[in-house]
């Protein structure tokens, strides 16, 4: 062997020796419990393929009804209000300022980028991210069990519709003052924490300040 | 019925053999490509959950754990994509590494890895850490061999030079 090759193989070792303690930690329940919830997706959306455009009109004829014909107790008002309407979601805003978002559970978690788009056009400040998690340097960190942290409730409230529809509140006045709602999904390799069941966490957190960000995902029960 | 429950029971089986036995080298050959630890663990644990979903196609790779790789650097692109677009909204947001994230991992090493050019270090990281010969190495990057045996070769030359660096830079301060 030649000293050329002595020293590649000792290159190679010590390149190979540099990550020799670093071991994957997650346990292999977590990956098949995350491959289930993966695979129940993809059938409920195959299942619900055909049905998507159909679902979309049935969800955006009800808000767009709302603003010129049914008489509801908080109608749309022609100057403030507006209708956004996509296959996943309808957005509503209201005179009294609040802003209504209906969806469709098995599409909701599919387009976080045109919801936050959607709220912010809509004048509520919000971050909507997928598999990281992210804080201000003062913001409260706490989240109660179901993953939701201090003041949030006072900015979004949700209510389920029927088996497939699901409605939240927004209400951009009585958010804080230099802040803004952070919703972070948990990405599907994440799943496993809600034991497959979509999930994610809301928290308030600051507006212009460097926010950190993680990809650990919350533990279920934090408090 | 029977026959199916033990077919799905050996195929899990298969799987779980194939995650105990890969997911380090996996982890550790993301990690390489990265630089960051939790982040290359969330890649793999999402390439992983993908393989389980198709086994039955994945356990059929020429390189199974190259398949895992792939799959978790192609994953981390379609993230990038997105965080890119992102931070244009964004520009105080900012990835951290989480508190355990160096644990057994020498960082100076890893600097000078990913300091390499892309294609170098995808050829370290399947030859290197995954183990493959250079033929499967080749078959997975769609390379010729001898590109494989090239860039290697270059890689090592690179390596070595910052690695002296390195080392005269650690004795002399």
């Amino acid at each position: 062997m030649s000293t050329g090759d002595t020293d590649s193989t000792a290159v190679l070792d010590a390149v190979r020796g540099s990550l020799d303690g670093v071991v994957m930690s997650t346990p292999v329940s977590q990956i098949v419990a995350a491959g289930r919830a993966h695979r129940r997706r993809r059938r409920l959306i195959k299942s619900a393929g055909g049905l998507a455009a159909v679902t979309a009109l049935a969800l955006a004829v009800p808000a767009l009804d709302r603003s010129s014909t049914a008489p509801p107790e908080k109608r749309l008002s022609p100057q403030a209000g507006s209708a956004h309407v996509t296959v996943a979601f309808t957005l509503a805003s209201h005179t009294d300022g609040t802003i209504h978002v209906t969806w469709n559970k098995n599409r909701y978690f599919q387009d976080h980028a045109g919801l936050q788009r959607a709220l912010r056009h809509a004048g509520f400040p919000v971050l909507i991210k997928e598999g990281v998690f992210c804080r201000g340097p003062r913001d409260d960190g706490s989240l109660d069990p179901s993953g939701v942290g201090p003041g949030v409730a006072r900015v979004m409230k949700g209510e389920r519709k029927g088996n497939d529809t699901v409605a939240f509140v927004f209400t951009p006045s009585a958010m804080p003052a230099g802040k803004q709602l952070f919703i972070g999904y948990l990405s599907p390799s994440q799943l496993a924490v809600t034991h497959g069941n979509p999930g994610s966490v809301e928290r308030l957190v600051s507006t212009g300040v460097p926010l950190t960000c993680t990809t650990q995902a919350p533990e279920p029960n934090p408090r | 019925m029977a026959v199916l429950r033990r077919v799905r029971d050996v195929t899990q089986s298969e799987f779980q053999d194939f995650y105990q036995a890969k997911r380090d080298m996996c982890l550790r050959s993301v990690l390489a490509s990265v630089g960051d630890r939790a982040l290359a663990e969330d890649l793999v644990a999402e390439a992983f959950t993908r393989a389980w979903v198709s086994w039955h196609t994945v356990r059929h790779h020429p390189a199974p754990s190259a398949w895992i790789v792939r799959t978790a650097l192609n994953t981390r692109v379609s993230w990038w994509r997105r965080r890119r677009r992102e931070v244009a909204l964004e520009s105080h947001l900012e990835v951290a590494a989480t508190e355990n994230g160096d644990a057994g991992l020498d960082v100076v090493l890893l600097a000078v890895l990913r300091r390499l050019p892309p294609r170098q270090r995808e050829v370290i990281v399947f030859r290197v850490f995954l183990d493959l010969d250079t033929k499967t190495t080749a078959g997975v990057l769609g390379i010729a061999p001898g590109t494989v045996t090239a860039h290697l070769s270059r890689a090592v030359a690179t390596l070595r030079d910052q690695l002296i660096t390195v080392d005269h830079l650690e004795v002399g301060s």
